[in-house]
């Protein structure tokens, strides 16, 4: 009997599966990938375990001044017990898979076409009765595929850290949450990826390609963000020129009213990065956010789903970029 | 009389307004082994890719096995196998697992057995296992061979297949090539700079220069007009500009 006969028919394998289950035994043999993610969980973890510290320290200092208080014989309530959110712990992380996470995906990116391009192998696929859409999806599929598995081991890594390390344990709509996040975390990271894989597919020398690459992403993950942040008026004093001012939210409004374009200037700039949109939609869903701690997550889905539909559309359009840019043969034969 | 397997219709192709194939016109018979001769840069592997279907031609077209490289590309692809000058493969998969995966991408139905033939067939089931990041020139042009003819393909297209082999690899891959085309009838179409091999395997020969075919005949009657392997050198000199230099001096 052939190998074709015992396998079911809709799991013959298709040119994009086996293309992409070729690039992902390739990756993994390559250890590259296991070391990049290592690097990453480790950074996470140390961020987690940092964050941990913090919010012991705050526990204890709570507990000397509540102590203090109650040997003086006066009533404790004067001094707010701290919140105690487990989610909250995988902030660092959270950073760490905004910077570092977008870093490798544009290294696994770069690695997926320059280890095509210069060794001949793309001539002798591009020669197979495959549509060369294909080869794009395949390759495209393995990143993605190699993202969404680095992220599962460092986001549930994290989890099980947590849920021993919090002493109260994780529920099951906490799961869900780390759940959704990893979901946002593949489609955030997928588009670096792509950003990367489509230039080291296409541009004349796939080092150039890294270069751009490494710009677009410190103009998206870096600059960006920092630009909306220090250029908010409200940011220009700790803890808010309005709060300090003790200014009232109609005369905010009233006085922001005169900074309309300089607003509509920095709050394009901040939405034109996809990393403050990944930014803000897990800092809601874990309750980083002080103003989203402990509300259910239907709403908060609800209240981000603008960030949520920008990041997935982000990534459906390099998708169809990816796909719909011609491939040169000629110039894929140079590396 | 029958089509040729392979017919060239004013096949033209250009980069940046520069001409590197021009109308090349020309057929080539089932069972032939083709020897493409020309200079560095005088538009033989340009000439490869259009017919493998890797490069659309600019304007021109051609058939190959019955099938418009236009307008039929993945039913020429069906029917092609190809090695390009150097393959390295993927370094970090054993030979067996290269071959497996282009054996799926060609729709071979029991891949794993047909990679066990075809490495029996060309004496290399020694390589199966072993990670093609440790093989040497002549290993890896014989797992590219492999791979070129895992679907039994009606052409082969060899591109420059001896560049940098030794003249023990040379003779193996000869060997191959000349068993490949009388033991299972498959049409040889290969580019090479070597024209000993020409003599010692090829049945028919074609001399491009600067994008134009300057020659085109069979090697039987070549040699018998010409003579000898010098003879032929002396005749491939005299095509291409080189040999024109040479006069010149």
């Amino acid at each position: 009997m052939s190998d074709a006969a015992l396998i079911p028919a809709r799991l013959t394998p298709t040119p994009v599966r086996t293309i992409a289950a070729k690039d992902i035994r390739d990756a993994l043999r390559d250890r590259f990938i296991l070391i990049v993610t290592a690097f990453l969980g480790l950074a996470a973890l140390v961020a987690l375990v940092t964050g941990a510290i913090a919010l012991r320290s705050d526990v204890a200092t709570y507990e000397a001044a509540k102590a203090t208080l109650l040997a003086l014989g006066k009533s404790a309530d004067a001094i707010k017990a701290p919140e105690f959110y487990p989610l909250r712990l995988l902030r660092g992380a959270i950073e760490q898979i905004e910077i570092i996470g977008a870093a490798i995906a544009i290294l696994i990116g770069y690695r997926s076409a320059a280890s095509e391009r210069g060794r001949q192998t793309l001539a002798l696929m591009l020669t197979r009765p495959m549509r060369r859409w294909q080869f794009v999806a395949g390759k495209a599929l393995a990143g993605i595929g190699l993202l969404a598995g680095g992220l599962a081991l460092v986001l549930g890594g994290l989890t099980l850290v947590l849920h021993f390390m919090s002493g109260i344990g994780l529920g099951a709509d906490d799961l869900l949450r780390i759940a959704v996040v990893w979901g946002v975390a593949v489609a955030y990271t997928a588009c670096f990826f792509l950003v990367s894989f489509i230039l080291s597919l296409h541009m004349k020398q796939p080092s150039h390609a890294l270069l751009v690459a490494f710009a677009v992403w410190l103009t998206l993950v870096l600059i960006a963000p920092q630009i909306g942040d220090t250029l908010d008026p409200d940011n220009q004093v700790a803890g808010g020129v309005f709060k300090q001012l003790n200014i009232a939210k109609p005369d905010q409004v009233e006085i922001m009213k005169g900074f309309a374009t300089f607003e509509t200037v920095r709050g394009g700039i901040e939405q034109a990065s996809v990393t403050k949109h990944f930014e803000r939609f897990t800092f809601a869903v874990l309750g980083i956010k002080a103003t989203y701690a402990g509300m259910p997550l239907g709403p908060i889905l609800t209240e981000m789903r603008g960030n949520l539909i920008w990041i997935f559309l982000t990534a459906l359009g390099l998708i169809a970029i990816a796909l719909a840019l011609p491939l040169n043969p000629d110039r894929l034969a140079k590396a | 009389m029958s089509e040729p397997l392979i017919r060239l219709d004013r096949l033209t192709q250009s980069f940046d307004g520069v001409t590197a194939v021009d109308a090349l016109s020309m057929d080539i018979e089932k069972g032939e082994i083709f020897g493409f001769l020309g200079h560095n840069g005088a538009g033989k592997t340009t000439t490869i890719q259009m017919l493998t279907t890797l490069a659309r031609p600019a304007s021109g077209t051609a058939t190959v096995a019955g099938y418009d490289i236009n307008k039929d590309p993945l039913e020429v692809r069906r029917r092609i196998g190809y090695v390009p000058e150097n393959v390295r493969l993927y370094d970090t998969l054993t030979a067996a697992e290269n071959l497996v995966f282009f054996a799926r991408l060609s729709g071979v139905d029991a891949p794993a057995r047909r990679v066990r033939q075809v490495l029996e067939l060309l004496d290399c089931t020694y390589l199966a296992d072993k990670r093609v990041g440790g093989f040497s020139k002549g290993m890896r042009q014989r797992v590219g061979l492999a791979q070129a003819i895992l679907h039994d393909p009606a052409v082969l297209f060899l591109d420059e297949p001896t560049s940098g082999l030794d003249p023990m690899g040379i003779k193996m891959l000869r060997d191959l090539v000349m068993r490949l085309n009388t033991e299972f009838g498959m049409t040889i179409f290969m580019n090479t700079h070597l024209i000993s091999e020409i003599a010692k395997t090829c049945t028919s020969i074609a001399v491009l220069s600067h994008g134009k075919l300057v020659f085109h005949d069979r090697i039987d009657a070549v040699t018998a007009r010409y003579g000898d392997d010098a003879a032929l050198e002396e005749l491939y000199l005299s095509l291409t500009p080189v040999g024109r230099l040479a006069e010149v001096a």
